[in-house]
């Protein structure tokens, strides 16, 4: 009985050793392949290809540095890296957005790039999209702490046959509509039953941050290295000018509101509405959805007192806790030189960082509005709430049920501006170091 | 066992049999290791670890050095509007849905006690919703609510976008709620039934009871300890849900639908607040103990 006892309590001692012990890889043997876990969140069929052909294309080149694809996803990336993170199982290779690298960055998660970028890598990626990659790491120092590779701009995605009708001016990326003749041509293109626009505004606060910078308006302040929240006259042009063309014109479907980005398509082909702005990378469900006979152009987005609009990047990055930094750099450079990126690109509808990539013939044809996408693209400007650390939670607990109300007439524009400001500094404070 | 209680005892019984006894406890331990080693281990554990998180600023970060804090979670979750705006929908939606739920579940119990024909395709079919996870579940309905290819829009003629309204999406997702805890409700209610002895009906038959009469004094008061056991049971459930809503709504639009488990995931893993999100938990915890610990307590005195 007793050897019975002491055997039972030696099972449950290397039982739980075993389960403490599960964690950690070890090093690779001297001989054998390094091996690197790729988290792509490529979601359309081409981007998935795409990504899925070139870490085919980097394994056989290189039988000493073996990469596995894993499939991720955007709706919740997020949450399964902080998850991984914190228990040491986060992939080497993460593809993710700056929004959120802000985040990780100062948790000290992510690896500072700086100064592993090779030259090459360096010089073909504008500064400007560098800058929405730099940030201040967990020991408060600034890093690079991903490679921006693709970028995403607003435009308007219209409908040929209604636009004409209508008889209004077609914009060009050397001159757009400004938001005056924007709303007027919107106007122009309602009657029964039909819209001039729709917008999809189920998740509100970036696209109406990004395009509130048409005006100059940036929603952050920063004071002697305190954040706060500011909503002047400059931050209430766009969302008055929304809300007008909801309730003042009539000219905006309200049926829209609620719906995320790709849900007013079906009404749309059925032009119900003539206009959506959304991102540059809708085209590709427009081309893939679209009856045959349904005709349909890409407008620049319309122009404020500018035409900037804020930009965020999709990003590669490497984990902090990776035990082979470098060899995932050399894997970032090979998977992001120039023509890999017009690949990329190109599969996910949007646009390259890189400017060898911008130039490809293929990012600047007429069709299905490559030009007019790329053009949009020197209008991008660092998002001012890139910066803002807790923006996250700005965004998700105050700003989206603040502004999903405005624009559902429930509160007024001086409301929003309270809301925000008030309880927007509240969750801003606890951010203070 | 009875031969030895019936035997005068000899002198050295009361030892043996102490032995026996401690041999026969041993014995019983040794049997239930297999079970309270993973209850301790993944359970227990965990429980633990969730408190004393809970008393810590513990973030979901690397450069973060864990101190205690005290009582200071806590008092931030008393202060906290969001929280409790968050408590109130949970309020709603775990008592609307638990009614709900057992009333809709006792009417189909009934239903389905009675010699229909394809009864047994019938009770079959009613059991469908408990085999699909919640994550299938909520994908199923958001495909019903759907604005523009929903069936519920179809069928009703109507443009609502039934999962984004502010007022309408709590009530769409009780609906969720309700339809996918039915079955087992409706199982464990119609077991009951079963067992309803036959004769107190033909007596009440007798006695001239009409159908109404037979089924609120005989019926229910036979049934009450069934019923007290799935409500209480489904209150927890309900409560705890997160897989539904979070795939249905996010806790959207605005915040209306966030349930308070919704609320402590958000902070754990998008704002790495890992501490206060524990402090939630436990607060959560011990409302639904407290709850439930009343509930039980009225039903059993009642009872007696």
């Amino acid at each position: 009985m007793r050897i019975k006892s002491a055997l039972a309590a030696a099972a449950i001692v290397t039982l739980a050793a075993a389960c403490g012990g599960g964690g950690g890889g070890e090093p690779a043997a001297p001989g054998e392949p390094v091996k690197l876990d790729f988290l792509s969140l490529a979601w359309q069929k081409e981007s998935v290809a795409a990504n899925k052909e070139l870490v085919n294309e980097w394994n056989k080149a290189h039988p000493d540095i073996q990469v596995t694809y894993v499939q991720g996803s955007w709706d919740n990336v997020n949450d399964q890296l902080v998850t991984q993170f914190a228990g040491g199982t986060a992939p080497d290779v993460i593809h993710n957005d700056s929004p959120a690298l802000a985040g990780f960055a100062s948790d000290g998660y992510l690896l500072d790039l700086s100064a592993k970028l090779p030259a090459e890598l360096k010089s073909d990626i504008p500064q400007s999209a560098w800058d929405t990659v730099t940030f201040t790491g967990g020991e408060g120092e600034q890093g690079v702490y991903g490679v921006p590779f693709l970028q995403e701009s607003q435009v308007i995605i219209a409908n040929k046959k209604l636009l004409d009708e209508s008889g209004v001016r077609v914009p060009t990326p050397e001159e757009p509509w400004t938001w005056d003749e924007f709303s007027e041509a919107a106007k122009k293109m309602t009657k029964d039953g039909q819209y001039g626009v729709a917008w999809a505004m189920k998740s509100p606060v970036n696209k109406t941050l990004n395009l509130a910078l048409n005006f100059g308006g940036t929603f952050f302040q920063t004071t002697d290295g305190n954040t706060t929240v500011k909503v002047g006259p400059e931050e209430r042009e766009v969302l008055q000018r929304i809300h007008d063309q909801l309730y003042k014109d009539k000219s905006a479907d309200p049926a829209a509101l609620g719906q995320g980005t790709a849900d007013p398509l079906p009404a749309f082909f059925q032009g119900k509405f003539a206009m959506l702005p959304t991102g540059v990378y809708l085209r590709q469900q427009v081309v893939e959805q679209a009856p045959d006979d349904f005709e349909w152009v890409t407008l620049p987005a319309p122009k404020g007192t500018s035409a900037q609009q804020g930009a965020v990047s999709q990003t590669l990055s490497i984990a902090q806790e990776s035990e082979h930094p470098d060899e995932a750099m050399q894997f970032i450079s090979f998977f992001l030189n120039a023509a890999n990126q017009a690949k990329l690109a190109k599969g996910d509808w949007l646009l390259p960082a890189s400017q060898k990539a911008a130039a490809d013939p293929a990012m600047t044809t007429q069709e299905n509005g490559w030009d007019v996408a790329t053009a949009s693209a020197k209008n991008l400007v660092v998002a001012p709430f890139l910066k803002v650390n807790g923006y996250d939670e700005w965004r998700s607990k105050v700003a989206t049920p603040v502004l999903q109300e405005y624009f559902a007439d429930k509160i007024t524009l001086d409301e929003v501006a309270k809301r925000l400001v008030e309880e927007g500094n509240q969750v801003l404070e606890r951010y203070h170091r | 066992m009875t031969a030895t209680a019936t035997r005068p005892a000899p002198p050295r019984a009361p030892r043996s049999k102490r032995r026996g006894a401690s041999r026969q406890k041993r014995e019983m331990w040794l049997l239930m290791l297999p079970a309270m080693v993973p209850v301790l281990l993944f359970s227990v554990g965990p429980l633990l670890y969730g408190i004393g998180l809970a008393f810590t600023d513990a973030r979901n970060t690397r450069v973060h050095e864990t101190s205690f804090v005290g009582l200071e979670n806590f008092t931030r979750m008393l202060s906290d509007e969001q929280f409790w705006a968050s408590f109130q929908i949970g309020a709603i939606w775990s008592v609307s849905v638990t009614v709900l739920q057992f009333l809709a579940a006792l009417g189909l119990a009934l239903l389905l006690n009675m010699n229909l024909r394809f009864r047994s395709v019938a009770r079959v079919l009613a059991v469908v919703p408990w085999a699909m996870p919640p994550v299938v579940i909520g994908l199923m309905w958001k495909l019903v609510y759907h604005p523009d290819a929903g069936i519920l829009n179809g069928l009703l003629g109507t443009d609502v976008n039934w999962l984004a309204d502010f007022s309408l999406a709590l009530p769409a997702i009780i609906v969720v709620g309700v339809w996918t805890g039915m079955p087992q409700t409706t199982v464990v209610l119609l077991a009951g039934l079963q067992n309803v002895p036959k004769e107190l009906y033909e007596a009440g038959e007798v006695d001239g009871a009409g159908r109404w009469r037979r089924f609120w004094n005989i019926t229910l008061p036979q049934l009450r300890p069934v019923i007290v056991a799935i409500t209480s049971l489904d209150f927890v459930w309900n409560f705890n849900q997160f897989g539904l809503v979070y795939v249905l709504t996010q806790g959207g639009p605005g915040g209306r639908t966030r349930l308070p488990m919704l609320f402590a995931y958000e902070e754990a893993f998008r704002y790495r607040a890992a501490g206060y999100a524990s402090m939630l938990g436990l607060a959560m915890a011990i409302v639904v103990l407290a709850v439930l610990g009343l509930y039980l307590w009225r039903q059993m005195r009642e009872a007696k």
